[in-house]
């Protein structure tokens, strides 16, 4: 008897040590995506400006990190009562989620998770935004905001989650919360000086480095292998859905970047490559959400569908004087929104389009609306309110000379030698 | 003396460097700059928006010479830039007043041989 006991408490060991391996891997993986927003956005702004924005992405780890420690995990995924929880630090206590591993290392791979969905903001508000001003938004937003949002989505007593609402690693929570809240943010900023002509006309601002914007791209893309997969929280019982998750993640990645290079092909008679990292991106944006539940050719059409969504909201944002320079909005934003609603279209079991009917479907639509409106609106309302304190824009002569010169007293490349 | 300033294709800069060399005046300073000739316009497209007014990227050589090899040097650029199309570049030549190599201090036309 007491050997069975013994081989009982070492599976549940084993397991728990297997699972940590797995989510502890994916976490670290997940944690580098860091490093490509910082290229991404880099690349995608004018050199005079390259620091502001690498400052903005560690400002988002370290001050959104902390915060998302200090209350931000408690309001995730303390004791919910449907819309929020109140607790500090890390709990000790069963958070309800069957997890095999450590709540700390839980913690860890959400906090990635949390300054994922930051980093988003931090392109939208590129080149013109106040440092200080941002890190109090950043703490705000991964303190509070972020973590609601998870709260409703993944906190076993969310009222999303009891909906039977599926957003596997976060379409909705991370990056329609993001990008919506970039949306609100490059509103409430207003467009770089010079975007648009007298005539009101969009002028282009190319970025300084695209391979660096490239490299950033390909550090995301590798990224989301940890994001998609990580998210079963286990490897031990989910070896098959792994590898449909992976598969279904890269078909998505691959589809959007396809049908971004068709349709600028077509429609400028050249393939635009920044806009295929774009693509691409939206392809892995619009396969979160689903990837779990989704077959490879559906995994694919959402690709396919994403891939020109972004182009098209590109040019769209663009045109309606929303400056988002580094397209932040239109990968995030809109794709977030149409993965998750792709979900109840597209779902194997009760998507609409397999026969599910449109419960899943009403759900995903109210879910997602809800978080992106819920992001939309408090961002809008907070900057509004830092905007008539204590500002929120550099000065327009700050703007001219570069925010890394006159805020930091650096630049991005210094030296002949 | 005289500075010799070409404007040209940075795909020529190779041959050009190679002529000067091998005419005996292989000294030469390497700019790479950005600029419009006289056509009126060019434009590209960023992320969907056109861009006008887009400069060019070209290559410029500048050359002390002694006034005996300043038409060696206009010969072997001319006869290594040109692709005989628009866009080739332009030659543009400068009286200088002095020359000074730093580490001997030497001045005048010993100081460029």
């Amino acid at each position: 008897m007491q050997e069975v006991a013994a081989v009982a408490i070492e599976q549940t060991e084993l397991i728990s040590a297997i699972d940590t391996v797995w989510v502890s891997i994916c976490a670290a993986i997940i944690f580098l995506m860091e490093g490509g927003f910082a290229l991404l956005e880099a690349g995608f702004v004018r050199s005079k400006n390259a620091m502001s924005i690498i400052a903005k992405v560690f400002i988002d780890i370290t001050f959104g990190g902390l915060a998302f420690y200090a209350i931000g995990f408690g309001i995730a995924y303390g004791s919910s009562n449907g819309w929020f929880a109140f607790d500090t630090g890390i709990t000790e206590n069963d958070l309800g989620l069957g997890l095999t591993v450590s709540n700390k290392l839980f913690w860890f791979i959400q906090l990635g998770f949390a300054i994922a969905a930051i980093s988003i903001v931090s392109g939208a508000v590129a080149e013109r935004m106040k440092v200080w001003s941002y890190a109090l938004f950043v703490i705000i937003f991964c303190a509070i905001m972020y973590p609601l949002a998870a709260n409703w989505v993944w906190n076993p007593n969310g009222w999303l989650a009891l909906r039977g609402f599926n957003d596997f690693a976060g379409s909705a929570a991370v990056h329609a919360m993001g990008g919506f809240a970039a949306l609100a943010a490059a509103i409430v900023l207003g467009p770089r000086l010079g975007k648009y002509d007298q005539n009101g006309q969009a002028v282009a601002i190319p970025g300084h480095n695209l391979p660096l914007a490239a490299v950033g791209g390909f550090i995301l893309w590798f990224g989301w292998f940890g994001f998609n997969p990580g998210s079963t929280l286990g490897a031990v019982g989910n070896w098959e859905l792994i590898g449909t998750i992976a598969t279904n993640t890269f078909l998505a990645s691959a589809a959007g970047g396809v049908s971004t290079i068709l349709y600028t092909y077509f429609k400028y008679g050249q393939i635009d490559i920044t806009m295929t990292i774009n693509g691409v991106l939206a392809g892995l944006v619009a396969v979160t959400a689903g990837c779990n539940v989704v077959d490879s050719g559906s995994a694919i059409i959402i690709g396919l569908t994403a891939g020109v969504l972004v182009d098209v909201a590109v040019l769209f944002i663009d045109k309606i004087k929303i400056d988002d320079p580094v397209g932040a909005i239109a990968v995030h934003g809109v794709n977030g929104l149409f993965g998750t609603i792709a979900v109840g279209l597209f779902a194997s079991e009760d998507g609409l389009f397999f026969g599910g009917g449109t419960d899943l479907l009403i759900t995903q639509a109210i879910g997602v609306l809800v978080i992106g409106s819920f992001s939309f609106i408090v961002t809008f309302i907070l900057l509004k309110i830092m905007k008539k304190t204590i500002g929120i824009r550099v000065n327009r002569s700050e703007e001219d000379a570069g925010i890394d010169a006159v805020s930091f007293g650096v630049e991005a490349y210094t030296t002949f030698e | 003396m005289k500075k010799v300033e070409a404007i040209i294709r940075p795909s020529k800069l190779k041959a050009v460097q190679r002529g000067l060399k091998e005419a005996g005046i292989p000294c030469l300073t390497v700019v790479p700059v950005k600029g419009s000739g006289l056509q009126k316009s060019y434009s590209e497209r960023y992320r969907g928006t056109e861009q006008s007014m887009i400069l060019k990227t070209r290559i410029m050589i500048m050359c002390i010479v002694s006034d005996a090899n300043l038409e060696i040097c206009i010969d072997t650029i001319l006869d290594n830039s040109s692709e005989s199309s628009v866009g080739d570049g332009k030659i543009f030549i400068y009286n200088v007043e002095e020359a000074i190599r730093i580490r001997t201090r030497t001045r005048g036309a010993e100081a460029i041989k």
